[in-house]
């Protein structure tokens, strides 16, 4: 792809694998894994993955990102390394968390699809043939849908089920579920984006905010097997402040001056409503009795205390406003720095695709 | 000559041509510099000389760069050279010694030009860069990276501060594994005052970073090259390198070592370096924590303003509707709605730093690859 080719780091040093090179250059289908202390999980999660993906006739590798795994996760991935030809390994060298062993899985992947999947055997690779139909009937991404999941309700359901009503709502994408790692993407989708800082649920919001098309389809969940669950309630309020940005990353991020215009018309608005409901609604003044501003006292114009405090509460809105259209066009300036709005052409190469 | 710059010309004499600016190309590609890890070219003129007579066969192979920046020109140069070399020498590595020179002449440029000469036997062990005037320690520890050969750096202070007999445990630690090992004085040789000082410091890093430090302004730190290829260090940030490290999940480890003297006299610092150290942790916090999520940052801070101004509001509002009261005069009023507003303004910067980040994420790659098994 060479949307994203100029822009990778220097190959890092590969370990070829010994003997004659089974493998097919570029498979149908990249399942990208990561990995973070699963020895326990693997072996069996790569028996489902090749059970599940074998029969049904798809041409695929798997490729396994190790987060810097404290356990022997490493020595089980080089094993099945050894084992199976179609099996990639990329190890980092420090732990970098979950969106960017997806962006390296990403960068790394081959497929013309590319899958993503927890290492914790929480996601069944056996949806993964239904899941490329789907796909095939002319979407992008098919992401998957935990409907029942097995997890604790309060620590877990609860929060995610609001997070995701919020993500679906302010990012304008009908999913029920974003947090669920299973997901398929056309690999034009996910090379063309650089996901950084637990961006990777958000994977189907960014995407559809540069054209993708995206659906979703009910997929099977398991409880953990093995090891511990790595997140907490504590993501969530992160995952809060995430949404916020997210909207404006996702649909405004070639053109920020629109979406900083459109809260300082928020603003305006707001101002503009106080001013009125305030100036003819006023507080009675003690001294001078009920008036408003636009009521002439003894021949001259007079404001009461109340009138004061208006005024000056409508000009410090108004600055407000004045500052998000400045706040705007300074975002335009750093896109314009970047060069991103020349990037910006994922819709024409979907296009292409269908 | 130079390992870093193997095809630099010979440079005769004992005034070097001045550096070319174009020529300081730092080795960090393009796409794999993060936002944080952009060397800060040195300003042009700022190297004054490499050294004299640098032989032209390359180097042989070395195992530690031992950095020493000079600041002072009563710099115990012999006796850290003395200290470090004999012990590297007895433990068998191959080393080298650079000495910064930050703007400073006078007798510990001297006592380094005559170890150079002295030791010529054994050429590359002692190299020599000087500024022309102060650049800091952070740009002598980026000048000096550029220059070394090692795989271990090795960075000490322009004083014999710590055992000697540490280096070896240190280096050990590098060769089990650790990205970045750091010195734990303990017990400390300073007066009480800055003994309580240097906890503080330390107690509100380790509150704000929640690592295990105990002693983050020793500068005898040993460290892998990678370290050093991953974050650039400007500024006052070579105070904060093993907590970048830590934060970027570099392996941090913190070893208990002899503390010999401490250079530095006793009493409260000025206002100035309190204010400064105050900068320095709040420019850790954000760069550690927020540089790819801004918004995380300026969304709680205005947030919290505007939480606190929509109380006051409220509060103002019952008063005036339920129980009739006036609230035209009161000052809380405007206090409310201009708390309100300036949390607005504050995420408001949040979003643009968003913007920012945002389409600079190419060049943001968060991950390192060690090794690609194809």
């Amino acid at each position: 792809m060479a949307l994203s080719d100029q822009f990778l780091a220097p190959e890092p040093p590969t370990v070829r694998r010994p003997g004659p090179r089974a493998r097919q250059a570029n498979p149908r289908l990249s399942v990208v894994v990561p990995v973070f202390n699963e020895e326990d999980s693997l072996p069996v999660l790569h028996g489902e993955i090749v059970a599940a993906l074998e029969p049904a006739g798809i041409d695929f590798e798997v490729l396994y990102v190790d987060d810097c795994s404290t356990d022997g996760s490493f020595a089980v991935m080089k094993r099945l390394w050894e084992a199976d030809p179609r099996v990639r390994i990329v190890k980092f060298k420090r732990n970098c968390g979950q969106t960017a062993a997806m962006a390296a899985g990403f960068d790394r992947s081959r497929g013309e699809l590319v899958a993503t999947l927890d290492g914790d055997l929480q996601n069944d690779p056996a949806d993964i043939p239904r899941m490329i139909a789907i796909l095939e009937q002319g979407f992008d991404i098919v992401a998957g849908w935990r409907k029942r999941r097995e997890d604790g309700l309060v620590l877990r359901r609860l929060p995610s089920r609001a997070a995701n009503r919020l993500i679906a709502w302010i990012g304008g994408v009908n999913i029920h579920d974003t947090g669920c790692t299973l997901k398929i993407f056309r690999a034009a989708v996910v090379r063309s984006l650089s996901i950084y800082a637990d961006q990777h649920r958000f994977l189907p919001v960014l995407s559809a905010g540069s054209g993708a098309r995206v659906t979703e389809t009910v997929v099977n969940h398991r409880a953990r097997r093995y090891g511990r669950s790595k997140y907490g309630l504590s993501r969530a309020t992160r995952v809060l402040l995430d949404l916020f940005s997210i909207k404006l990353l996702a649909q405004f991020s070639h053109r920020p001056l629109h979406y900083f215009g459109i809260l300082a018309l928020g603003f305006l608005a707001l101002a503009l409503a106080f001013a009125g409901m305030s100036l003819f609604a006023a507080d009675p003044d003690p001294e001078r009795g009920q008036q408003s501003l636009l009521q002439v006292t003894s021949g001259q114009f007079a404001i009461n205390d109340w009138e004061l405090i208006v005024v000056s509460i409508v000009m410090v809105v108004l600055m407000t406003v004045v500052y998000f259209a400045m706040l705007g066009l300074l975002g335009e300036l750093a896109v314009k720095a970047s060069g991103m709005h020349r990037r910006g052409i994922l819709d024409r190469i979907l296009n292409e695709l269908h | 000559m130079n390992p870093a710059f193997p095809s630099e010309p010979p440079q005769g004499g004992e005034t070097a041509s001045p550096e070319a600016p174009g020529r300081r190309t730092h080795q960090a590609q393009p796409g794999r510099a993060t936002l944080a890890t952009s060397y800060e070219p040195l300003p042009p003129g700022a190297l004054e000389a490499l050294g004299e007579d640098e032989p032209m066969e390359p180097p042989e192979q070395v195992d530690v760069t031992v950095v020493v920046p000079v600041q002072s020109p009563d710099a115990e140069v012999r006796e850290v050279f003395q200290a470090l070399g004999n012990e590297l020498d007895r433990q068998g590595r191959r080393y080298e010694i650079i000495f910064i020179f930050d703007g400073v002449q006078g007798a510990a440029y001297q006592a380094a030009q005559d170890l150079r000469r002295e030791q010529a036997a054994r050429p590359g062990l002692v190299k020599i860069i000087s500024f022309k005037s102060a650049f800091g320690e952070s740009v002598c520890l980026s000048a000096a990276f550029e220059r070394s050969a090692g795989r271990y750096l090795l960075t000490s202070p322009q004083y014999v501060q710590i055992d000697p007999l540490e280096v070896g445990p240190m280096l050990e630690a590098l060769d089990r594994g650790a990205d970045f090992v750091i010195p734990w004085r303990h017990p400390r040789v300073d007066p009480v005052l800055n003994r309580v000082q240097s906890a503080f410091f330390n107690w509100v890093i380790r509150r704000i970073i929640r690592g295990q430090f105990r002693d983050l302004n020793c500068y005898f730190r040993a460290l892998r090259r990678e370290v050093l290829e991953d974050i650039s260090i400007y500024g006052d940030m070579y105070r904060f390198l093993p907590v970048m490290a830590f934060r970027q999940g570099f392996k941090v480890v913190e070893l208990p070592v002899r503390h010999l003297k401490e250079w530095g006299k006793a009493g409260f610092f000025g206002l100035g370096v309190y204010v400064r150290r105050f900068l320095d942790i709040l420019a850790v916090m954000f760069l550690t924590k927020f540089t790819l999520k801004p918004l995380r940052f300026f969304g709680t801070l205005g947030g919290l303003l505007m939480l606190i101004g929509g109380a006051i509001c409220i509060y103002l509002a019952v008063q005036k509707f339920v129980f009739g009261q006036g609230v035209a005069g009161r000052p809380l009023l405007l206090m409310g709605v201009l708390l309100v507003v300036l949390g607005v303004q504050i995420v408001g910067f949040g979003l643009v730093g968003e913007i920012i980040i945002f389409s600079q994420a190419r060049n943001l790659k968060e991950y390192r690859v060690e090794r690609l098994y194809d």
